[in-house]
């Protein structure tokens, strides 16, 4: 049965398939955001007391991010093998470090100097200055760049299917363009499950901002 | 490793390598003319589009989607779809799907940019340019673009920068670029030539921000100079502020 | 300082992560448990795989089935990519049985000189195999080898039945062919080495091998001449003219199965006996209607396979 262009019997026959590429994306793509948020929180924290890092390590991180994605798993290859999943991750991370720093940093400098002067007026040392006080009120700038890198990320684990790695890009190039017009099927079921995964982890997220920061509710969040 | 280098090296010095229809020059020759004409494509289309939002200042929601799609649309997806579409027309082979892809792909960060820049120029201005009896497309042209300026055109260099990066994606729809010599490369398990071609690959891309950002400060009035520097993205957008573009 | 407690956490988080995510080779979506619990009294599992392609993963799965039919306990790693992944995979250890062309395989993996002879072939095939603790069962009477093809009209108008008539208006013509072709010496260098064609100096697109793409691309007139698989079903699909290799460029392609020689010491002769009985009837028009079942109709390689089992009564 076909719906339009989309033979819709392809895609329950390969029902199986499909979802077992699903799970390899959202492996890949967890994987990466797990490992970047790590690393960026580290590298945050660093930074900002000490504005003199600020440039060259955005720098660094931004020249990363302009290096294509295949030429970066290129790169990484002869150190960390062809086509593993080390050599993807290692480059997927590296892409979400520009992001998920820079919007740490400034998220942390925004948090308004009242604020912290409570808290330490308070008394509260500065972890619990940290994770009480700043970070709340860091979260709606810190959260709009992990919406962000976690749809940057889920587009870019596509792209690991030309270096063999599976996830949705294998069922948009491999499957799809090796079958030519019959192929249409394949690659508009990988499109719409990436542009739908990312979707929903973007809502995802947003619904998490609003439930960590009720107080931001009333006006337009960033 | 070093002695790994070393093969890189040889490889470089090669003459093959700079030969022949996988050889370097022609592959970049190839790479920069697609991504040219994606981008002269991309700014003929998304700038008007842009403009024309961010002067009514109609239309947010419009600049808002166009954003969030341009970012969660896998490239290769966007490639694969215009090569299968075209195959039955016989235009399948060759640059053509790719620099649809690549065009597609580079118009949001114009848009965006375009629409911000022009949003962010003080009202007041524009209301003393209509007081002194200007007509929209004279506010346009002699108030607003100056002013939106770095913006707009740190939309170009983002979109730029994006095209010249996803280019190298062609290969897997047998559009060429530099991509081919990696793509290639990892088909035989040649590993010098992957990451001596990966090489050329990044300069390039790497260039390619140095170039755009350069222009973008030189094409900015003096007078707008000492504004703080703005770095490569809109500002927020509605909901989802932030960076565009991805390789 | 605060800082180092925070880098002291970050690390060990950090550590707590990449050990927990090492690489799950073992995960792969496709593997998949035939009869589970109890093992055929001493009948090894085995685990199958196969290349990117559907001619090797729908072989692969006609084997694995067949294989379990006769008791063994098997799993699948199909579609595992092209030979710089497959040929380690199987040495390792990581996959025990794989469809491979002998041709193919002896001229890519191990840098030998196949000929048409399939005997010679096999034989310096096996050879080869030996040292990396492999064995080649009997092959299949069909073939699956690089071909070129032509549309209806190209071989009419240029009155082209053969590749030697090719040869001589190869530069008239575009191209299509995989993208390491000219590196390939049943491909680029083997046009030139046989059949005096400059591949440097042609007209070339390059697509993916043996795709349904290639074919349609000839068939929309984007492309002259296509490299194609001889068993692709696009080609009879499309009406396409198949140039006969009368000066034998295209080495013996024939399918053989490649086992790891230890699972073949466990599991006596049964292996080996199903292994053959099923590969002496892929003939090459079997291989072709595979084809047209699994590309042109899209069934899975699972009912593909067991259709043609029950077919041919095995």
């Amino acid at each position: 049965m076909t719906i339009g262009p989309v033979d819709v019997d392809w895609i329950v026959d390969n029902l199986d398939r499909i979802g077992g590429l699903v799970v390899e994306h959202l492996y890949l793509t967890g994987i990466a955001m797990g490992i970047g948020l790590v690393i960026s929180a580290g590298l945050a924290l660093l930074i900002r007391d000490r504005p003199r890092w600020y440039g060259p390590i955005i720098g660094f991180t931004g020249t990363l991010y302009a290096i294509p994605s295949l030429a970066l798993f290129a790169l990484l290859t002869p150190l960390t093998g062809i086509g593993t999943v080390l050599t993807a991750e290692i480059a997927l991370v590296s892409y979400t470090l520009l992001i998920l720093t820079r919007n740490m940093v400034e998220g942390l400098r925004a948090v308004p100097a009242e604020a912290i002067e409570a808290a330490k007026g308070m008394g509260y040392t500065a972890t619990q200055r940290l994770v009480r006080v700043e970070l709340p009120l860091a979260l709606p700038i810190i959260l709009a760049g992990v919406r962000i890198a976690a749809v940057t990320t889920i587009g870019l684990v596509t792209v690991t299917a030309l270096i063999g790695l599976g996830g949705l890009g294998y069922l948009i190039v491999t499957i799809g363009t090796q079958r030519g017009s019959f192929g249409l099927t394949a690659t508009l079921t990988g499109v719409v499950l990436a542009v739908g995964l990312a979707a929903i982890a973007d809502l995802a997220l947003l619904a998490l901002q609003r439930a960590l920061t009720p107080w931001s509710r009333g006006r337009a969040a960033t | 490793m070093i002695e790994f280098l070393g093969e890189v090296a040889a490889w470089f010095a090669d003459p093959a390598t700079w030969s022949g229809r996988d050889g370097i020059p022609v592959r970049l020759w190839e790479h920069l003319w697609i991504s040219g004409v994606s981008l002269a494509a991309a700014v003929a289309i998304g700038l008007p589009l842009g403009l024309a939002i961010g002067h009514t200042g109609r239309g947010a929601r419009a600049v808002v989607a166009i954003a969030n799609i341009g970012r969660a649309v896998p490239s290769l997806g966007l490639m694969g779809l215009a090569f299968i579409l075209l195959l039955p027309f016989g235009l399948g082979v060759g640059p053509l799907p790719t620099i649809i892809a690549l065009t597609a792909l580079g118009i949001p960060p114009i848009v965006v940019n375009a629409y911000v820049g022009l949003r962010e120029v003080d009202r007041e201005l524009v209301e003393a340019a209509r007081g002194m009896g200007m007509r929209a497309g004279e506010i346009l042209g002699r108030v607003e673009i100056p002013i939106a300026l770095p913006v707009i055109l740190a939309g170009v260099r983002t979109s730029a920068v994006q095209i010249v990066a996803t280019a190298t994606l062609a290969a897997a729809i047998g559009g060429g670029t530099l991509g081919q010599i990696i793509y290639i490369g990892f088909n035989v398990g040649d590993q010098v030539r992957i990451f001596g071609a990966a090489l050329v690959v990044a300069a390039l891309s790497i260039g390619t921000e140095i170039a755009f950002g350069a222009l973008q400060r030189a094409a900015t009035s003096p007078g707008l100079r000492d504004r703080p520097y703005v770095p490569t993205e809109p500002a927020q957008v509605g909901r989802s502020g932030g960076e565009i573009g991805m390789p | 300082m605060r800082t180092h407690r925070t880098f002291v956490l970050g690390a060990a988080l950090l550590a707590l992560v990449v050990s927990a995510c090492s690489p799950g080779e073992d995960e792969s979506p496709d593997a998949s448990t035939g009869a589970d619990g109890s093992q055929a009294a001493d009948l090894p599992t085995l685990t199958v795989g196969s290349a990117g392609f559907w001619e090797s993963a729908v072989v692969a799965e006609i084997y694995a089935q067949a294989l379990e039919d006769a008791g063994f306990t098997v799993e699948r790693q199909l579609e595992q990519g092209a030979r710089d992944v497959t040929h380690p995979a199987l040495v390792d250890g990581q996959i025990d049985l794989m469809p491979e062309y002998i041709g193919g395989y002896l001229a890519v993996t191990y840098g030998g000189e196949p000929t048409p002879d399939i005997d010679e072939s096999l034989a310096a095939l096996r050879e080869a195999l030996e040292a990396d603790g492999l064995v080649a069962f009997e092959p299949t009477p069909g073939t699956d080898a690089d071909g070129f093809a032509v549309r209806q009209e190209t071989a009419e108008e240029l009155e082209l039945e053969t590749m030697s008539d090719l040869a001589e208006v190869a530069d008239q013509l575009t191209w299509g062919v995989a993208q390491e072709c000219a590196e390939n010496p049943n491909c680029g260098l083997g046009l030139e080495r046989v059949y005096g064609i400059d591949f440097a100096s042609l007209d070339v697109e390059t697509l993916g091998a043996c795709s349904t793409a290639i074919a349609e691309a000839l068939n929309a007139n984007n492309i002259g001449v296509a490299q194609v698989c001889t068993t692709q079903p696009e080609i009879a699909g499309f009406n396409l003219v198949l140039l006969e290799d009368d000066l034998g460029l295209a080495p013996a392609q024939n399918i053989v199965p490649v086992v790891r020689s230890e699972i073949v010491d466990e599991s006596g002769d049964l292996l080996e006996s199903t292994l053959n009985a099923v590969s002496a009837l892929l003939t090459t028009e079997e291989l072709t209607n595979l084809g047209a079942a699994v590309i042109l109709n899209g069934e899975s390689y699972e009912d593909a396979a067991a259709q043609w089992l029950a077919d041919n009564g095995l």
